[in-house]
């Protein structure tokens, strides 16, 4: 049992609303709307954290009151008319059923948006200066425009409100319209919502006070909110306790759920949206502060990943309660553990960032270790007993073999998983080995913990052989033997060493080294980093337009912020094309994709990411004996329906991970659990 | 003179000589303070008392009981036709004389099984010393008796054998008559008035009169107990009752746990206390015995470092009364202890230092731990938890009043009681709380000798409680049952109290919950742990097994179970005493679960389970009888269940 849990347990009246307790996910745009509606796998996927115990799960991040802040961008949600209503209906019923409370995010984004989507109206702010992040340049807001946002965000409050919704909040956080006022850093007006604090504050109070007009005054509403923007020129946090006093000495919100940064550049996005390099719950001082001066109640959300620091943050009085969003896309059911005496159970968000990466790309967020996430309707976060029960060899305890095993086990099948290494986690041991990356090491950690609470039998330091294999006389095989790091295709391959090797120690690189990346993932960048540190002078070429390029948003500036303070040379546009020993140091031959010009580097080492190739010889060992033929039924799949069970004596052989193609984590797990849940 | 008669002279020698001594003794107890003993009831019940009630607690060893009967039974039938000697036709009478032979010859056979009892290893429980002079003065008692009875049988020629018998009973008698008066033998008549001047009238003959005496705190003397003279005279009669049967020690948890606690040699040091330079103790001593100078007297101190007894042996008692369940001299040895701590917190302040805060906590915030009442229903949360108090005025009165108890705070009960209200809400049982109006019932504050506390918090429950209008008043909490229905009508409060465990099973019954078969969800067997305040104070021991068995499950019976339950280590104050010992409590209690194989400890107590779910390592799961419940009324067919909701329907 983690220190202070009590705290979390607690209820909260706000409003005369009483939210179980105290914990919450905050309001996000999971990329799950359609045609600009929560439907059903947006409902379902909150509807798991309510099923879960959550107290207060908000949905609908950047919801939009007005025309001129599209919906489309993220596939998010449209409020700006009645339409949404039977949804909000829809979606409050079915969280309400587990006890839990609803609520939205509304907003208009202002200048944070795009122009070329949906109506192809153009962005609008305080004043006509162009977004990094969105790369806009905004429509000055007129009085009349400015009358007309406020009522549609007054509107939008009534739908929430008819829709049966237990509150909503403002988005004045991440640079959105209302803040875009308060700041100096986009706010140069010199009318009335201009020039002092008091007059860049007015349009939020406007918004405001036409939204309690509309809503009633038995609803709750709030705002999200900077604590301190950390930006030079943007409000302090002297600046931003004043806001947050000054509307909840007016009483127009209920609740202020504080965050720290803003999200201008890209930088500021990864800052706001702490990684894993980030130690927790990095910026939770300023909600701190903040509640010190207000009477309303104070929630805050930013790298809370386990309950333990949820649970101080309570209990020392700092927050009232504790918003843990990512860290229920990564268990839904975090409280629900907790309160059955479960807390062993929780499967720990690591901070990969691999949700929130995936919607800045226009793609679903989608968690890097649970599958199951955000595919409800099709994936159990509870896996149901088999009727009958089957042996099980399962082949690698990489996360592929692991959570493997983990479905089958809680399947009620006997599981044998054999792991040649003395430690489960596969190629995830390797990546963390790379300085802030450490964290990947929660993910094979969690899914070793429970492999060995659901009595599976793990060998470890046993390489499986055909005659191993049969020895167990399984009715199924799976196999998800990894992958293992390729060096490319270039000439002189003999004379490269890989990102596995550097990490894992086989080889030491000093002096000069040539990083090459052909993946634009993790590895190479993080390699580059860590050479660095150790003293070596390191230059990261690429293919690609940017080193990292296939690197998500709250990811990639913190490599590229990394490396260039480490003085790492990032040369884009350039294919390694050779290498070819000269006395005891190396050439390399670098041909510029845009020119085909071709350079050398005298290099000490050259290091490539050039992914991974299956490590398959046991499965096709295994393939002639196999009833199916190690072919894996596609299409029921997919449908969720069981593999089919040819008749005939034998094993099912199945191959999952990159043990069949290198992908990443996601994969690998996802493989696992859609084909074993239904085993 | 024959030898009859001289026998006969003999015997009423022997028994002035007891008179004797018992007028001697009971000066003694006439130190101790008045108490008003109806002794016309007392002396009438007396031989239903003896026979029912003592000898129930007597048959559990079986060998003991046959061997009091012969022994005890021959030895009085032979005295007393021994007597008869004095008729001089009878001192010829073959017929007497067989008689005689024959009632000596099985006072003899108890003399041997009193003897082979210690042989030829003493049992740890029983006690050495002067005890071990009874089997041969019994022996030598009833054999000389016996030689009387066959000279008579065989006539006049044998006078000789008569006179050797005369002779060896004379010995045996002398002997008796020293055990008499400072020895194992005053059990026989400081036991009988035990039980005819009990001050527990009402705990005879299936009566289970449990709760503690109020003390008056307006009366001029001191509260609670400091010096023998202190006790009411009675009670000084029930531990001069002791017989030193050790049967209280080996169901002592404290004992068992190392802690300085043995009931046994607890009521020989206030007999020690109260008559200085007695026999010697000769039993068990209390393990890891604190040094004491060992002073005392009838007007001395009798707990302290320089006196009989030390702290720590009083604060190690769980106050779980296995020891006066198991004692079969019927002496009240949890009384004592309350009355000697009594003594101790309110006129001293001398509670163990981990005690300090709950009392004070219990004085200025009517609860524990410090904690808000009002936070008292925050577990709930969630869950439908209606308050009396928003009760319209015109409803008709709950149908029952959920006493929600200290377990409340607690987040592993939490859950139990979430299960509980779950239930009550699947039953439709109008149920209401107090909400912030629930104090501490003052279990803890009167456990611990705080009777001032207990009062006042007693007293204000009541007020409140006779405020609303409800049924019976339902908890979980064996504590709060035990103070509210046994405790609280000393102070005027008379209220209808039940356990959950009994009020879920008449649910059950009564159709108003339909249950699944939990077999197969939950594999493996259930073992029911019984809360000492429930079974032992309470006699509530089948409703949970009756509620259990209708779950579907393997129910397996730990070696001590009902009320001779062994307890978790939770009651009276112990785990804020916190006494060290050698082992603890509750992982004793749970290798006893563990050994039953069971995969499940049943509990029907927060205190229990908190003592239980403190155990580390391999253990079975610790459930309780509600979470067991609700997870068997989820199981059920959905027939029976209500329909679980489908999925709304996609909107337009």
């Amino acid at each position: 049992m983690i220190a202070n849990a009590d705290a979390l347990l607690k209820p909260l009246t706000i409003r005369g609303l009483t939210i179980r307790n105290r914990v919450m996910s905050t309001s996000h745009a999971p990329g799950y709307g359609k045609d600009g509606k929560p439907q059903e796998r947006y409902q379902l996927y909150h509807e798991e954290k309510a099923r879960g115990g959550i107290g207060l799960t908000m949905f609908g991040g950047s919801s939009s009151v007005a025309v001129d802040s599209p919906a489309a961008p993220w596939n998010q949600i449209s409020v700006a008319d009645d339409s949404v209503i039977p949804y909000f209906q829809q979606f409050a019923d079915r969280v309400h059923r587990h006890g839990a409370k609803l609520m939205i995010q509304l907003t208009h984004m202002g200048r944070r948006t795009k122009w070329d989507t949906e109506h192809w109206l153009p962005t609008v702010s305080a004043s006509p200066r162009r977004e990094p992040a969105s790369r806009t340049v905004p429509k000055e807001l007129e009085q009349e425009d400015i009358d007309r946002i406020v009522a549609g965000f007054a509107s939008a409050a009534r739908r929430c409100r008819e829709g049966g919704l237990d509150g909503c909040e403002i988005s004045a956080a991440h640079g959105h319209l209302v803040d875009q006022f308060w700041s100096p850093s986009v706010n140069r007006r010199s009318d009335k919502y201009g020039g002092s604090l008091e007059n860049r504050m007015r349009f939020g109070i406007e918004v405001l006070s036409a939204m309690r007009e509309a809503a009633g005054d038995d609803f709750v509403i709030g705002i999200r909110m900077s604590g301190d923007e950390m930006i030079p020129d943007g409000l302090p946090a002297e600046d931003c306790l004043r806001i947050a006093t000054e509307y909840a000495r007016r009483g127009l919100v209920d609740f202020l759920n504080i965050v720290g940064g803003q999200a201008r550049d890209h930088i500021a996005h990864a800052i706001s949206l702490p990684n894993m390099s980030f130690p927790v719950a990095p910026f939770l001082y300023l909600p701190s502060a903040i509640k010190r001066e207000v009477d309303v109640a104070v929630f805050h959300a930013q790298r809370v990943t386990d309950l333990a620091t949820g649970a101080r943050a309570v209990a020392e009085g700092h927050v009232d309660m504790i918003a843990m969003t990512r860290a229920h896309i990564a268990d839904p059911h975090l409280v629900k553990k907790l309160s059955e005496g479960r807390a062993d159970d929780i499967r720990q968000c690591v901070g990969a960032g691999y949700c929130i990466d995936r919607i800045y790309v226009g793609g679903d967020a989608l968690c890097i270790q649970n599958a199951a996430t955000g595919r409800e309707a099709t994936m159990p976060h509870v896996i149901a007993k088999a009727e009958t029960a089957r042996k099980i060899v399962v082949v690698g305890a990489g996360p592929a073999g692991l959570e493997a095993a983990r479905v089958a086990a809680e399947r009620g099948h006997k599981v044998v998983l054999f792991e040649k290494e003395k430690t489960v986690g596969g190629q995830v041991n390797v990546a963390a080995k790379a300085t802030w990356r450490e964290a990947l090491s929660g993910i094979p950690r969690w899914l070793h913990g429970q492999v060995l609470k659901k009595g599976v039998d793990l060998r470890l330091g046993t390489a499986a052989t055909p005659a191993l294999v049969a020895a167990e006389a399984p009715d199924v095989v799976i196999i998800a033997t990894g992958g293992t790091a390729s060096k490319g295709h270039l000439a002189g391959t003999e004379h490269v060493a890989t990102t596995h090797d550097v990490l894992t120690g086989a080889v030491e690189p000093t002096g000069t080294v040539l990083v090459y990346d052909e993946i634009g993932g993790h590895n190479a960048s993080s390699t580059a980093e860590a050479l660095a540190k150790r003293g070596c002078l390191v230059e990261v070429a690429t293919h690609d337009r940017m080193v990292a390029e296939e690197v998500g948003t709250t990811n990639q500036p913190i490599h590229l912020r990394e490396l260039y303070k480490l003085g790492v040379v990032m040369t884009p546009n350039m294919e390694l094309m050779e290498v070819y020993p000269e006395g005891n140091r190396l050439i390399a031959v670098l041909r510029n994709t845009m020119t085909d010009a071709e350079e050398e580097r005298v290099v000490d080492r050259v290091v490539i990411d050039a992914g991974t190739l299956p490590v398959d010889a046991l499965f096709f060992e295994l393939k002639a004996g196999a009833v199916n033929r190690g072919v894996t039924d596609f299409d029921a799949m997919i449908a969720g329906r069981p593999q089919p069970w040819p008749a005939g004596a034998g094993y099912q052989l199945y191959r999952i991970g990159d043990a069949v193609a290198g992908r990443n984590i996601h994969a690998a797990i996802f493989d696992a659990l859609r084909l074993v849940k239904d085993m | 003179m024959t030898p009859a008669p001289t026998l006969a002279l003999l015997v009423l020698i022997l028994a002035a000589l007891a008179v004797a001594q018992a007028l001697r003794r009971a000066r003694l107890w006439r130190r101790g303070r008045p108490a008003h003993v109806d002794w016309l009831a007392g002396l009438k019940a007396l031989p239903r008392r003896y026979l029912h009630d003592v000898h129930d607690v007597v048959a559990r060893d079986p060998y003991a009981a046959r061997m009091h009967a012969i022994a005890a039974g021959g030895l009085i039938t032979a005295s007393v036709l021994g007597v008869f000697g004095l008729v001089p036709a009878l001192g010829h009478s073959p017929v007497y004389g067989a008689l005689l032979a024959l009632a000596f010859a099985a006072a003899l056979a108890g003399g041997v099984m009193v003897g082979r009892r210690r042989s030829p290893v003493k049992p740890a429980r029983l006690s050495g010393g002067r005890f071990r002079l009874v089997p041969p003065a019994l022996t030598a008692y009833a054999g000389g008796g016996l030689l009387v009875g066959i000279a008579i049988l065989a006539g006049p020629g044998f006078a000789a054998l008569g006179w050797l018998g005369v002779a060896l009973a004379a010995a045996g008698a002398a002997v008796l008559v020293y055990l008499l008066g400072d020895g194992p033998m005053r059990h026989v008549f400081a036991g009988a008035l035990h039980l005819a001047a009990h001050p527990r009238s009402d705990r005879f003959e299936g009566g289970r009169e449990t709760a503690l005496h109020p003390v008056d705190l307006a009366a001029p003397q001191k509260l609670g107990a400091e010096t023998p003279a202190d006790f009411a005279w009675n009670r000084l009669l029930g531990f001069d009752a002791c017989i030193q049967c050790g049967r209280c020690e080996v169901a002592c948890p404290a004992f068992a746990a190392g802690q300085p606690l043995n009931p046994k040699k607890l009521i020989q040091d206030l007999v020690g206390s109260l008559a200085p330079g007695g026999a010697p103790y000769a039993g068990s001593p209390y393990p890891n015995a604190r040094p004491v100078a060992g002073v005392g007297g009838p007007e001395l101190p009798i707990v302290g470092l320089g006196a009989m007894v030390h702290p720590d042996t009083i604060w190690s008692c769980t106050t779980c009364r296995a020891c006066v369940e198991e004692c079969p001299m019927m002496i009240e040895h949890v009384d004592a202890i309350v009355d000697l701590r009594r003594f101790q917190t309110m006129e001293l302040g001398a509670v163990p230092e981990k005690a300090v805060q709950p009392l004070l906590d219990l004085r200025q915030a009517e609860e524990p731990g410090g904690r808000a009442l009002a936070a008292r229903g925050d577990f709930a949360a969630g869950l439908a938890l209606p308050k009396i108090q928003d009760r319209p005025a015109e409803a008709r009165p709950a149908e029952v009043l959920l006493w929600l108890g200290e377990g409340a705070y607690d987040l592993r009960y939490g859950r139990t009681l979430r299960a509980l209200v779950r239930l009550l809400g699947a039953a439709q049982v109008d149920f209401a709380v107090l909400g912030a109006e629930e104090r501490d019932c003052g279990d803890l504050a009167r456990r611990l000798g705080d009777e001032a506390t207990f009062q006042d918090l007693a007293r204000a429950n009541i007020a409140t409680l006779s405020r609303h209008r409800f049924g019976r008043i339902l908890t979980a909490d064996p504590h709060a049952l035990h103070v509210i229905r046994n405790e609280y009508p000393a102070f005027g409060g008379h209220l209808e109290v039940v356990h959950h465990s009994s009020f879920l099973d008449e649910l059950v019954a009564g159709g108003r919950l339909a249950v699944g078969d939990l077999g197969a969800a939950l594999p493996g067997a259930v073992t029911y742990h019984d809360p000492c305040y429930l079974g032992r104070y309470n006699g509530e021991t089948e409703a949970p097994r009756r509620l259990l068995d209708r779950l579907g499950l393997e129910r397996r019976e730990m070696a001590r179970s009902g009320k001779r339950s062994m307890c978790c280590g939770g009651g009276g104050g112990a785990p804020v005493a916190d006494i060290e010992g050698e082992r603890r409590i509750p992982d004793l209690r749970m290798g006893q679960a563990s050994e039953t194989g069971a995969a499940i400890v049943a509990v029907a107590c927060p205190t229990c389970t908190a003592m239980l779910e403190g155990v580390t390592g391999a253990r079975p799961e610790v459930r309780d009888i509600a979470e067991l419940l609700l997870a068997a009324v989820e199981a059920a067919p959905p027939a029976a269940a209500p329909a679980r909701q489908r999925q709304p329907e996609p909107v337009a």
